[in-house]
């Protein structure tokens, strides 16, 4: 079993995917915030190097989950900074596996669109959005140099799967579930390479839209949803 | 035009500060004391470019900011602690520095970016313009790159003109070396006219974002160059013709 550092465990993803991947890894969790269950962590603060080195010590991957969305400093300490302080501490250490994350940065520019796959990163000046666009190239960079197989996901919408028929409203074009995160992320974990060691990936739960696909997660991670979640906003007839 | 400069302490800055003295009013945001001779027509300025207060007096009364992206003399010995610092000043610095900009209602900006994110490339290719880029981790190479990353998100998102000049190794022709060459060598005089000229950019008003940023290679003009200047269709900076151009060293060979 892989022993894996997720950074940014008690944040408002990692909680609702590890319950379903602690089956499939050996997690060590991090973050500078209590886990909500009290349960206990390491803390690492992405600003600081060295706790990130010593965080990363022993493991085979690491998963960061880390960001600080509006703030005008730390948003570059946490979000750019602390990716460079993962990538130099995977390459120092020899790690081979990162899975990155983030926001899909431009979502609506493209809501008149349809079959839309990779789309350039055109994040404007907003801290979340710019800082994260830097991260995602300190992540290539240094995966391409030092062979660091570098899985991105980016999101624009996530949450709790539906369990019971949801009526009078469309689904959102560019969401993801946790249990297919979930999913998606043991299969990042597993897949032995990617193209040019870095490749990122839109993270989408449903696709009748034929906006965003999917395409590219099946065919790289064989990423598929667990279910046929459109089902679920069917209107009567 | 009133024209902010920083890294004025660097030999660039202070190539761009002679190009400009004339004509136009200078604010040089340096490092350390300032030059011991200062025109009339030129102030000087010191201060953290990532403190918003002191970015905003810079910037004040300003029509252009000339970023060098050249890094200051006085960065941390300790490696880590120095790249640190490099890319929390591209980074946060360039943003700062150009959102006080923005609030200041400056239109022109230029930002001095790097040849050398093409180095991985080998020497048999031609790049222009339209080549990705490959950085290297190198801490000065990679924190350039992201400050020009930086500087292009401003055009996309407001009505100014934004210059990207990825410059080619500086160096003062008279220093050359013939012994070792380099395809990427500028000379600071070169670059400095190009800085200049790309103030004339006159595209702050343009709808389409990708006409009010600009991004220009800026090197020496050698017989059978590795690096091409101006030669993709868009991508010219109007008036640019490098005059300094190893010609002694380059004569009767290329690469």
């Amino acid at each position: 079993m892989k022993k894996v550092l997720l950074l940014g465990a008690s944040g408002q993803i990692a909680p609702n995917i590890i319950p379903a991947m602690e089956s499939h890894c050996d997690f060590t969790l991090a973050d500078v915030k209590p886990y909500p269950d009290g349960r206990p962590i390491e803390h690492v603060d992405m600003r600081h190097y060295d706790q990130v080195l010593d965080a990363m010590q022993g493991m085979d991957a690491v998963m960061n989950f880390t960001v600080n969305r509006p703030d005008p400093i730390l948003s570059f300490h946490v979000s750019t900074l602390g990716a460079l302080h993962v990538m130099k501490a995977a390459a120092e250490l020899g790690i081979k596996k990162v899975v990155h994350t983030g926001p899909q940065l431009v979502r609506s520019y493209y809501d008149q669109d349809f079959e839309i796959t990779d789309v350039p990163r055109a994040p404007g000046t907003g801290y979340y959005g710019i800082t994260k666009m830097l991260s995602y190239e300190i992540c290539r960079t240094y995966a391409r140099i030092y062979d660091i197989q570098t899985i991105c996901f980016v999101f624009n919408g996530l949450g709790l799967e539906p369990s019971e028929p949801i009526k009078g409203e469309d689904f959102p074009p560019f969401r993801i579930f946790w249990k297919d995160l979930a999913h998606a992320c043991c299969l990042a974990l597993d897949i032995e390479s990617v193209p040019d060691n870095y490749q990122e990936f839109n993270m989408v739960s449903m696709t009748a839209h034929q906006k965003y696909t999917m395409e590219k997660a099946k065919r790289i991670l064989g990423y598929e949803p667990a279910e046929r979640w459109e089902n679920y906003y069917k209107r009567d007839v | 035009m009133n024209v902010l400069i920083t890294g004025a302490e660097s030999r660039l800055g202070q190539a761009i500060a002679r190009e400009l003295a004339p004509g136009n009013q200078l604010r040089l945001w340096g490092t350390g004391d300032p030059p011991s001779e200062l025109g009339e027509n030129i102030t000087y300025f010191e201060g953290d470019m990532r403190d918003p207060d002191v970015a905003w007096h810079a910037v004040r009364n300003m029509q252009a900011i000339v970023h060098t992206g050249e890094p200051p003399p006085n960065l941390p010995e300790d490696d880590l602690a120095c790249e640190r610092e490099l890319l929390d000043l591209a980074t946060r610095g360039t943003h700062v520095l150009f959102k006080a900009g923005i609030d200041a209602g400056i239109k022109r900006f230029a930002y001095g970016s790097t040849l050398q994110i093409f180095e991985a490339y080998p020497d048999d290719v031609y790049i222009s313009e339209m080549w990705r880029p490959m950085p290297s981790t190198d801490k000065f190479q990679l924190t350039r790159y992201l400050g020009e990353m930086t500087a292009r998100e401003f055009a996309r998102d407001f009505p100014v003109a934004v210059t990207v000049l990825r410059l080619g190794k500086l160096i003062a022709e008279e220093d050359a070396s013939p012994q070792n060459p380099d395809l990427m060598w500028v000379d600071y005089r070169d670059a400095a006219r190009a800085f200049r000229l790309s103030l004339n950019r006159d595209s702050q008003s343009e709808l389409k974002w990708n006409r009010r940023f600009a991004l220009h290679h800026i090197c020496a003009d050698i017989p059978n160059p590795k690096y091409l200047v101006g030669q993709i269709s868009g991508f010219q900076l109007r008036g640019f013709q490098p005059q300094h151009n190893f010609e002694t060293i380059w004569r009767g060979g290329g690469a």
